[in-house]
């Protein structure tokens, strides 16, 4: 085999190779940016890739990675694969030969201590599912003006090899147990899920299995539309005029394949807004067949036709489509039912909202599109009503306020309809904190310097003023000799929060104290077997520790627990709500959060309960609901202490009283 | 005039000549040192963590052990480098340093170590105090002083004969405007809007640490602090800046390389352009003559010469140990051998004539000029590299060490600071090299 390649290029990478392999062992970091250097100059040739691959066996022998991030295989990260690659200067060429011995060792011509076969082979598919637009480049016209950087065109040249040597069978299925996982949770906010579908679809024309390819197809179809006359006539406005001419069998038939694919996916395509408009104006008997509704939403969609239609009317436009699933999710739960709630929506449509409201809304959708910031607003409220655990805090610290709307929406949409027009409309939200009300627009600054846009309208309009009252109402309840937690909680989501509080963490010292005790106490308020079966009514608003897949601390995290339950194999387990919606949190340890699989109702994950709370660090509780404290196996809490010690807690002190 | 005082002034006249007699019997001047060799049987101390150096005493197989900081040892043990751990602490006086050197001493003697190299500009005066030990020879550690002391050194320098500026050593700020406008005076410009200037310099950092120039009085109270103090005061010196790496046995230079400062803390050039490479005997003559005047027997030193627009040199100051910006390594390149190992053998007193035969390649004969740019951060914080894109395709771009970095907080920088990363330059053509190593002053590296 010949390689195209620049004898000077590569005889000058042999010479630099070779020098640092004869280096003392100490001395190999000298040689280090010699020999990465003479690499980056071959990788400019076509065969480059190829050449250097030869060597990838000896590249860890040799001290090519010795002293830096990359020299501990089995520590690396697939997610962290692409912004190294994108770094110019050395980073991205060290990255570039670690995925060159990662090869070889999945391909066995290297035997790694650390990294067997099959890891290396995970990792390789997960660094390809990942970054598929750099297997498949986009052929924009922006990408073709600003042309390609250095690193941009290495990191093609990286993947075309990756894509040769490794089958593309691996990553299709990598990448579909990403979307798999996303999906699972209905999140509000798709665009990231349809971005990955995007790049799935490029896989369809490669030699993947069957069973990928179909489920490929399933989510590209829930995005164009599964159903059959939309397949026919894709332009919406012609397929609008099609729906005119179409039989009542037909259209059924549609209805029915949306509302199947939708109930699937939760995703919504632009041909099922179209249908379900054309339904609500002149077939509005179709409606429960498009929506897919069960004889419980059937039931609530009849009770309160005139206003589901109004809905429908100012809310369920292509931009806004996936609203769609929001309305069917509402009309099961049954919220219009709720008193407030439809005064509550009725007062949207015509609110008079703030201007830099307006210009927020506005910019969540494309221009053009015809359609007012009210619209947007009222869309938005049906999706959070609708999937109140679909809530997330985008790319934004704002965890708390996420919490907030997810539990006012399953538990108080009066309240959330009332606070919404507040900040809308009068640019101010205000909350009652021991006696003093506390007005956001008095407030400058919240956790957040600056708002991460991508996100839903109603957290859009409320995470601003939220985010400054949950500051605010920190700064006044510090210094009490206590975790804030304990007086902000409730004053922030209101009394459906339990005054009762306990910290893993000693206020005053920031030691860990009396865990034990900690745990027993959790144990014997949350537990069915040993808090004397007291259910929890609302969510819980807890605190966690985040850690990474070595389960080293990363930081600290909100999350809510929404029910302590028994999963299908008969082991309990605790389901949270998490508002940062990632499919695959790996906690180290073993402890995975799973978001489907477990019982888990859309949007929750859970744990076993003593993987939750080896990472729990506090907790509200009904003093009046508490079983047993000592009834607690000490086993069990000494399984929990091992784990919380060996994970998070090698960061902090721990005193034992 | 009362009668004991015209006695006195009588006898003036009969002292002086007694004093003359005596001086003439005995001698005046610098008390030349003796130079004694090593136990040939025993290992040499490396004072200061180098990887190139510790794989030169491999290369050349002379049994060694590595004196450094703590924070080494788990490399050192790691890899099998035999290793002795010293808190070298900065805020020591001389004499202290002397007194604690003993205890050093006696830990290395135990492990049949006889003779100290010293790698960086602060280990010089601990190698000095050990060797003084070794050889039970207290001049050998003034002797490392002088290479320390600023002051010190320049008035040894002076009183040699080499061409030194005006100096002074100054203790607050009072003193350098006394020493401003005394210079401003002597040079008639004290009527001047823009005075003459000054340099004020630590009296013992490597490099540019600690280094302001005073350009007006106000320069006085704004550029300078407590921490400045006690400094070395100097008159400034025009021209072109260059450094010279000369090895040394037997006080004989053998090889002498001189590096040409294209940016003065930034970039550096080896061989230098061909105006100065013309200039190789006379420079050869003075580094000599720093040898001679300094009393140095064998080793490495790095003098620093102006060289005035008439071609007249003048000392800037000297080092004993290897210099800094990658000097070495664009030696390596451009003359094609192994400076560490000449540096550790020049280091060695016991080297042989045969053993340096071969050793050093002729100097006036070189193959391209090699550049070194060092770069620095130029802001607190840093999240990436910036390299400009024509760079990696400029014709003499060899190679860079920027790698993104880990931390983004840059560590306090003082002088010139520690560099993140260096870009290195070759090419036949001087010019090709020295465009480069100006350009990019200004250019931000890192975002």
């Amino acid at each position: 085999m010949t390689l195209d390649v620049n004898t000077s290029n590569t005889e000058a990478f042999k010479k630099a190779f070779h020098t640092m392999e004869e280096a003392f062992p100490y001395a190999k970091k000298m040689y280090q940016s010699d020999a990465l250097q003479a690499a980056a100059k071959v990788m400019e040739d076509v065969d480059g890739m190829k050449f250097l691959y030869q060597y990838a066996d000896r590249f860890d022998a040799a001290g090519l990675f010795e002293g830096g991030p990359w020299a501990e295989p089995s520590k690396l990260e697939p997610r962290l694969v692409s912004g190294s690659l994108m770094a110019s200067g050395m980073t991205s060429i060290v990255e570039i030969l670690s995925e060159l011995r990662m090869v070889s060792i999945a391909k066995g011509n290297h035997e790694h201590e650390t990294v067997t076969k099959e890891k290396a082979k995970d990792f390789l598919d997960s660094v390809m599912a990942l970054n598929i637009d750099i297997l498949f480049p986009e052929e924009t016209e922006a990408a073709r003006i600003e042309g390609k950087g250095k690193e941009k065109n290495r990191a093609e040249k990286l993947f075309h090899f990756l894509a040769e040597e490794l089958s593309l069978t691996s990553i299709a299925t990598t990448l579909i147990k990403e979307i798999d996982g996303l999906v699972a949770q209905r999140p509000i906010m798709v665009k990231r899920t349809v971005s990955m579908i995007k790049d799935a679809e490029q896989l369809l024309n490669n030699p993947i299995n069957a069973q990928d390819k179909k489920a490929i197809k399933k989510y590209v179809q829930a995005l164009s539309g599964s159903a059959k006359l939309c397949k026919e006539v894709k332009e919406p406005c012609d397929y609008r005029k099609r729906l005119k001419d179409a039989t009542d069998k037909e259209l059924k038939e549609e209805a029915k394949a949306f509302a199947k694919s939708m109930h699937e996916t939760g995703l919504v395509s632009d041909h099922h807004v179209v249908l379900v408009r054309y339904f609500n104006r002149e077939k509005k008997d179709l409606l429960p067949i498009a929506l897919g509704l069960s004889k419980k939403g059937i039931a609530h969609l009849d009770e309160h036709f005139d206003t589901v239609s109004g809905l429908i009317k100012v809310a369920i436009h292509p931009p806004m489509r996936q609203s769609l699933y929001g309305l069917a999710l509402l009309l099961e739960r049954g919220v219009l039912s709720s008193n407030p709630v439809i005064p509550g929506l009725r007062r949207l449509i015509e609110l008079d909202l703030q201007p830099d409201i307006r210009k927020l809304l506005l910019n969540s959708i494309n221009p053009n599109e015809g359609i007012t910031a009210n619209d947007i607003l009222v869309a938005g409220v049906i999706s959070v009503l609708g999937q109140p655990l679909g809530i997330g805090q985008g790319m934004n610290p704002t965890c708390q306020t996420a919490r907030g709307i997810s539990l006012w929406s399953l538990h108080a949409p009066g309240h959330l309809l009332e606070l919404i027009p507040r900040a809308a409309r009068d640019g101010d939200v205000d909350v009652m904190f021991e006696g003093q009300m506390i007005h956001s627009k008095n407030l400058r600054e919240g956790l957040v310097d600056d708002l991460h846009e991508e996100l839903d309208p109603v957290s859009l309009v409320l995470v601003p003023h939220m985010d400054r009252i949950y500051g605010e109402l920190v700064r006044r309840a510090g210094f009490r000799g206590d975790d804030v937690h304990k007086w902000v909680n409730p004053a922030f989501y209101g009394n459906w929060v339990n005054n009762g509080f306990s910290s893993a963490l000693d206020p005053i010292t920031g030691s860990v104290t009396d865990f034990s005790g900690f745990v027993r106490l959790f144990y014997s308020t949350h537990h069915p077997e040993l808090n004397e079966g007291h259910e929890l009514i609302y969510p819980n608003p807890v605190g966690i520790f985040i850690t990474n897949s070595f389960g080293h601390l990363l930081g600290l995290h909100a999350v809510s627990i929404q029910r302590v339950a028994k999963d299908p194999d008969g082991e309990y387990r605790i389901y949270m709500y998490n508002p940062n919606n990632d499919s695959s949190q790996i906690w180290g340890q073993g402890i995975e959060p799973s978001v489907s699989g477990h019982g888990e109702i859309a949007g929750e994950s859970s744990l076993p309960f003593h993987q939750f709370v080896a990472r729990l660090y506090a907790f509200h509780y009904n003093p009046y609901e508490q079983g047993d404290a000592y009834a607690v196996d000490k086993e069990e809490v000494e399984k929990v202490e091992k784990l919380a010690r060996e994970s998070w807690g090698e960061k902090y002190t721990w005193v034992d009283l | 005039m009362p009668l004991n005082d015209r006695v006195k002034d009588l006898s003036f006249k009969a002292n002086d000549r007694q004093d003359r007699q005596v001086l003439q019997r005995r001698k005046t001047g610098p008390k030349r040192l003796n130079h004694k060799k090593r136990d040939e049987q025993k290992k040499i101390a490396l004072i200061g963590w180098s990887i190139p150096s510790i794989e030169a005493l491999d290369y050349i197989q002379r049994p060694y052990i590595v004196v450094s900081l703590p924070e080494f040892e788990s490399y050192a043990t790691e890899h099998q480098i035999p290793f002795t751990k010293w808190n070298f602490d900065r805020n020591l006086s001389y004499d202290d340093i002397y007194d604690q050197s003993k205890e050093l001493h006696d830990i290395l003697t135990e492990q049949d170590v006889d003779h100290a190299i010293p790698i960086f500009e602060e280990t010089v005066e601990w190698a000095g105090a050990l060797n003084s030990h070794f050889r039970k020879d207290p001049e050998l550690y003034d002797h490392s002083i002088l290479f320390r002391d600023k002051a010190m050194m320049k008035r040894r320098a002076h009183m040699g004969g080499l061409k030194v500026g005006v100096f002074e050593e100054g203790e607050s700020k009072e003193d350098v405007r006394r020493f401003f406008k005394r210079i401003n005076h002597s040079l008639l410009r004290h009527r001047d809007e823009d005075p003459e200037p000054i340099h004020v310099k630590a009296l013992n950092k490597a490099g540019a640490a600690g280094h302001r120039i005073i350009r007006s009085e106000k320069d006085i109270d704004h550029k300078l602090s407590d921490g400045n103090f006690p400094c070395l005061m100097e008159s400034h010196l025009e021209g072109v800046e260059i450094s010279c790496e000369a090895f040394i046995q037997g006080g004989k230079v053998r090889f002498l390389n001189i590096t040409e400062y294209v940016v003065f803390g930034y970039s550096m050039m080896v061989p230098p352009s061909p105006e100065i490479e013309a200039l190789r005997p006379e420079v050869r003559d003075e580094v000599q003559k720093v040898v001679d005047v300094f009393d140095i027997d064998h080793g490495i030193i790095h003098p620093e010469f102006f060289i005035s627009n008439d071609g007249t040199l003048y000392f800037g100051e000297v080092a004993y140990r290897i210099p800094g910006g990658h000097i070495f390594d664009l030696m390596k390149k451009t003359y094609g051998f192994n400076p560490y190992e000449a540096h550790i053998l020049c280091s060695d007193p016991n080297t042989t004539e045969e053993e340096l035969e071969g050793v050093f390649p002729d100097e006036k004969n070189h193959n391209g000029h090699a550049g070194s740019f060092l770069v620095y951060p130029k802001s607190e914080y840093i999240s990436g590299i910036n390299i400009p894109p024509e760079l990696e395709d400029h014709p003499s771009f060899e190679k860079h060490t920027l790698f993104r970095p880990g931390v983004s907080k840059v560590q306090d920088q003082e002088g010139y600071g520690n560099h993140l990363g260096t870009v290195f330059f070759y090419h036949e053509d001087s010019e090709h090299v020295k465009q480069p190593l100006t350009d990019y002053v200004d250019h931000n590296f890192f975002m």
